[in-house]
């Protein structure tokens, strides 16, 4: 019998710091057969679990490719997470997913597309950073924006060099609070919208971060005349079951879980908790 | 014409029948318990079953969706790492002598646990569920049911559904498994005359009539919750009275909110799911400490929209609420269905 709440078995394969308080773990099945059909796409999430202590969502924060191991970028802030971070390579852990509906990708092809990613925020778009760069002759112009409060909050230090060196890519990053090695840009990441050119009619944009930076980058982009659809973001809640049944991450009559966590700001915006 | 096969079968076979029930699986019916209280119960003789009384303390919830729930236990594997296996209830239980409203909200279950993605242990105990109804013919002073659509009488939702008929039971069959249940006890159970069912039709107008004014005016407060038309004034008053006990949520037969727990064991451990309430402060919050419906109005706001909505209604084929009466006698501020759905009617404070 399928059952939706057993967990399959993985073993971390690799840890790495990214910042003071959050690593990626790479993660690979024990069952060998079982990566032809962990099938995902950007923008889902799994449900993890360190055993005794319990299950946390996070996002699948790697593009699925030949290594048979996808990554999670995980911020110690909680009980899940600050056992997870305890562990080192070899280490049992359970994984539920993939779960929830995932980022747009055929929709948006032939269109310039700006990532707008904040803090943590920037690890459910890495998948889909790097899917459509894969196909980059199926896509417009690429821009990548990210932010962070301090030079050490940003994430995927290495990838953001690769990024800022790819040739068909136009990637800013800037910090809230330089340290005396910053030299790049200062402020909030909305302040690089006036950097970069951005054609409304001709642009998706995916926007990751903190609730407070959607809310401030989302105005920044509808002020810049993009459409309400073409604005895609990722919702957080607390998604304990994954599936749509223990009701704790409803907006209204939405389930984050299943209905999301990708909405449009069209959507997000008709979502209403009734509180 | 057809119409569906009923049987009668007299009150002195009963105990005849709740045995050979009882040889096959555990029999849970209602049952004298604390004080005054009825609850439905194994019962281990047919002498417990209790064939006059109104309402039980709790619903059926409990047997097909437990308030602690073994999900899976895990343990370390020197192949695999960790070894999981899935703990599965397949205990074969007859419900007997159940009320209209809690058959109704086993309906309403069905549809929560297995629609989309079907639950596997709802499934698993449901499957080896058998429900024997016992229509109301004199509904408690709570009840409600006539206007929630789940009583007192059911034209569905049961294996069997018994009448009681002062010197015997009318049994109505609803699904091939009641069918097969009179079959295997075809000596205690006869053909029912068809004159039977004038009586049973009176028998039901007189249980609506014994409802006198309606408790519960649902259609206003419906139309208002689906559309947003509610004051948050009146929220905030109605929230002012919530003890955040969960007492509606865990008497109420529709709700189904849960979390997760691990329990870790000197090897391994187990993780078990509980009931949540959606009232309670923390149900929402995020690990970075948000809590997006910090407010108690928000939250008892929720549980309404979701009880009542037209959102809801329609995927679930039916309102939250079976008219049972419980969180009447459960909520120590008056936050119950009646009360609610009457305060949104009227809208004005």
């Amino acid at each position: 019998m399928e059952n939706i709440y057993v967990p399959d078995v993985v073993k971390i394969a690799s840890v790495k710091d990214e910042t003071y308080d959050t690593k990626t773990f790479s993660l690979r099945f024990t069952e060998p057969d079982r990566w032809s059909t962990f099938q995902y796409r950007p923008g889902q999430f799994v449900e993890v679990s360190v055993f005794g202590v319990g299950e946390a969502p996070f996002c699948l924060a790697s593009r699925r490719d030949g290594r048979e191991t996808f990554d999670i970028t995980v911020r110690r802030t909680g009980t899940v997470t600050d056992q997870l971070h305890r562990l080192a390579p070899g280490s049992h852990l359970g994984v539920r997913g993939p779960l929830g509906n995932g980022f747009p990708f055929e929709d948006v092809k032939g269109r310039d597309i700006v990532f707008v990613g904040g803090g943590i925020g920037l690890p459910p778009l890495r998948p889909l950073i790097w899917e459509m760069l894969e196909s980059r002759a199926d896509f417009g112009k690429i821009t990548v924006l990210y932010g962070a409060r301090t030079p050490a909050d940003l994430v995927y230090k290495d990838e953001l060099e690769l990024w800022r060196s790819h040739d068909d890519v136009e990637f800013m990053v800037t910090v809230d609070m330089p340290d005396e090695t910053w030299s790049d840009n200062v402020g909030v990441v909305g302040s690089l919208f006036p950097h970069v050119a951005i054609d409304p009619e001709q642009t998706s944009a995916f926007v990751c971060g903190p609730p407070i930076m959607i809310k401030f980058v989302v105005t920044d982009l509808l002020a810049l005349r993009l459409d309400e659809t073409d604005i895609y973001t990722t919702l957080e809640r607390h998604m304990r079951c994954g599936v749509g049944k223990c009701n704790h991450c409803l907006i209204g009559d939405k389930y984050v879980c299943i209905d999301g966590p990708v909405f449009s700001y069209r959507q997000m915006k008709m979502m209403r908790d009734p509180g | 014409m057809n119409r569906p096969p009923a049987y009668i079968i007299s009150k002195a076979s009963l105990s005849a029948w709740v045995e050979e029930l009882a040889r096959a699986a555990t029999v849970i019916a209602p049952t004298a318990a604390h004080g005054a209280d009825v609850v439905y119960d194994v019962v281990e003789s047919a002498q417990d079953v209790m064939w006059d009384y109104t309402s039980s303390l709790t619903p059926l919830k409990r047997f097909l969706f437990p308030q602690i729930e073994p999900l899976l236990r895990w343990r370390p594997s020197p192949g695999n790492g960790i070894e999981i296996e899935p703990t599965y209830d397949e205990t074969e239980r007859v419900f007997l002598g159940v009320r209209s409203c809690d058959i109704s909200a086993v309906g309403f279950l069905d549809r929560v646990f297995m629609r989309d993605r079907e639950d596997a242990y709802y499934l698993a105990r449901r499957r080896r569920t058998t429900l024997i109804g016992l229509a109301c013919t004199q509904p408690g002073e709570n009840c409600f049911c006539v206007c929630a659509d789940a009583g007192p009488f059911l034209d569905e939702g049961y294996d069997l559904q018994l009448i009681d008929l002062k010197d015997c039971m009318l049994v109505d069959v609803g699904s091939e498994k009641g069918a097969a249940l009179v079959e295997q006890s075809a000596s205690l159970f006869s053909p029912a005359p068809l004159s039977l069912l004038d009586v049973k039709a009176n028998l039901k107008r007189e249980a609506e009539a014994h409802f006198g004014e309606p408790k519960a005016y649902f259609s206003a407060a419906l139309r208002k919750v689906t559309f947003d038309q509610t004051p948050d004034e009146l929220w905030e008053q109605m929230a002012d009275r919530c003890l955040e006990c969960g007492g509606c949520a865990f008497v109420c037969p529709t709700c189904t909110c849960f979390l997760t727990a691990d329990w870790p064991a000197e090897q391994g451990g187990e993780r078990c799911r509980l009931w949540d309430s959606c009232l309670y402060e923390n149900y929402a919050s995020e690990a970075s400490g948000h809590n997006p419906r910090a407010q108690r109005m928000d939250r008892l706001k929720a549980r309404f929209f979701h009880k009542l909505s037209y959102q809801f209604a329609k995927p679930l084929e039916q309102h939250g609420c079976v008219g049972c009466g419980r969180c009447i006698t459960a909520c120590l501020g008056s936050n119950d269905m009646p009360t609610v759905t009457a305060r949104l009617r009227r809208g004005a404070l």
